[in-house]
């Protein structure tokens, strides 16, 4: 048993040469740091650095834009998770910005938060074409697997923009070699896909890696353990959320995901083409393919294409080359009611979580964990 | 975005189930766990209207505790 004391206590203890940089990539990791306070509580000693956490923020501009497009031009009702709707373009399309623009200005866009919800809407309105506009990661991506492979009406058609985790942050650690000196891997994409899908950090980047869950415990272990990696010279792949996740993670959900979709090159915003990182139909279901229905739009940008670095301060954040403070927009310019950057929007992108947050203190935190225990397996 | 939250088994029907958290209950699919024995009374993680793994009663209050001080931070 190890209480949340005892684990401040050691981390706070523990001296090193140098800060350890830890990379996040869960904007729920983000959150739970953040207002715990961990970040400003162990700064002598450790960095946490929020990396690609968000599926809304990494979304391309293209594939919004289209959405948009589908919305005002071809008369479809549009329906996505409820953040997607707020994210803005930088290039507009017809004169919209966002999704909620064009509902703004007449077009059938609403929210949604299940993909049977999206279904629902289909069969309640069977004269119109629905277009799911489905973003996720691995979490998100299996129920949509799974609902995709029911039977479903003819006036339902998807657009996918689903995306991998670990190939972004392969690319984040290839691409900033030396940056970071260990990864707090994602709890719930880890509870789909596994563990064990981690190990590539250890052996193509010797970084040692947890899984964390989102409970300030948690996180705790997971930061004891990699300091302990650090200390002891060794590197490990550690599970703190054993709760919930196993080492070959829900094998139902894998074979639901795999059976649905395959896996292609995908654009991220922000980082560019990442090899293996995106979701596209399998055969089987790809007559809902809504870009099979509907003629592509020009997107006046080089979004298409591989863009490996820009000087967009989001992409920055995004790649955990910057902190959202950093930012001269950060709660100027950019807030979450008048969102210049699709890290303010979603409610696990890093600037709206460091906008809503201000300076947290700790104290809450054991006041309430104290009672609590985790049991270390 | 996939803020998954524990929820209770109420009944359970074919794939479907109703689950119960904080006096809400929901409609919530079984089909992701399907390996897995869920029965009524049972705690399951629940991600867009979906159960993603069946977790313990303690750890279904750990994660409740958790969620209530986001929901209180945020408001
Ligand atoms: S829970 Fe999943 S989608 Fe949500 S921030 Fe974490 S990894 Fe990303
Ligand atoms: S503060 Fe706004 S503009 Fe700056 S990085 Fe964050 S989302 Fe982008």
């Amino acid at each position: 048993m190890y209480s949340v004391e005892s684990l401040l206590r050691d981390i706070k203890n523990t001296s090193l040469s140098k800060p350890f940089r830890i990379l996040n990539v869960c904007g729920g990791h983000e959150r739970a740091i953040t207002r715990a306070g961990f970040r400003t509580l162990f700064q002598h000693n450790i960095h946490l650095i929020p990396g690609p956490g968000c599926p809304v923020c990494i979304c391309p501009e293209e594939d919004i834009a289209y959405a948009i497009h589908l919305a005002i031009n071809e008369n479809v009702v549009i329906v996505s998770f409820g953040d997607m709707l707020r994210v803005p373009v930088e290039h507009e399309m017809g004169g919209c910005s966002s999704l909620i623009d064009a509902k703004n200005q007449g077009a059938d866009i609403r929210p949604i938060s299940s993909p049977q919800e999206a279904v629902s809407i289909a069969l309640e309105e069977p004269r119109k074409v629905i277009v799911f506009f489905a973003v996720g990661f691995e979490t998100t991506m299996a129920p949509i697997a799974a609902t995709l492979l029911n039977d479903l009406p003819n006036n339902f058609k998807v657009l996918l923009s689903g995306r991998l985790t670990w190939p972004a942050v392969a690319h984040v650690l290839e691409s900033q070699p030396n940056t970071f000196d260990a990864l707090i891997a994602p709890g719930h994409v880890a509870t789909i896909m596994g563990s064990e899908e981690w190990q590539f950090a250890i052996d193509h980047h010797n970084l040692p890696v947890s899984i964390a869950g989102f409970h300030p415990e948690s996180l705790l272990l997971s930061l004891q353990t990699l300091l302990g990696n650090c200390s002891n010279k060794v590197v490990t792949l550690s599970n703190r959320y054993p709760e919930v996740v196993k080492q070959n993670g829900n094998a139902a959900a894998k074979a639901i995901i795999n059976k649905a979709f395959t896996i292609v090159d995908a654009h991220w915003r922000g980082i560019g083409v990442i090899p293996g990182s995106g979701f596209s139909f399998a055969s089987r279901l790809s007559h809902l393919d809504a870009t099979n229905d509907y003629a592509p739009v020009d997107f006046p940008s080089q979004c298409a294409q591989n863009v490996p670095e820009t000087t967009s301060p989001c992409e920055k954040v995004i790649l955990g080359k910057m902190a959202p403070d950093a930012c001269p927009f950060f709660g100027q310019e950019c807030k979450p009611a008048s969102p210049k950057g699709a890290c303010m929007v979603s409610d696990e992108g890093a600037c709206r979580i460091w906008y809503s947050s201000g300076e947290r203190s700790i104290t809450n935190v054991i006041k309430k964990g104290n009672t609590l225990k985790v049991e270390m397996k | 975005m996939c803020l998954a939250i524990p929820m209770k088994v109420i009944a359970i029907k074919g794939f479907n189930a109703t689950c119960e958290a904080k006096g809400v209950s929901r409609e919530v699919s079984l089909h992701l766990v399907q390996g897995l024995e869920v029965k009524v009374g049972d705690y399951v993680m629940v991600h867009v209207g979906y159960a993603l793994q069946v977790i313990t009663y303690d750890d279904a209050q750990v994660t409740w505790e958790m969620l209530d001080q986001v929901i209180a931070y945020d408001a």
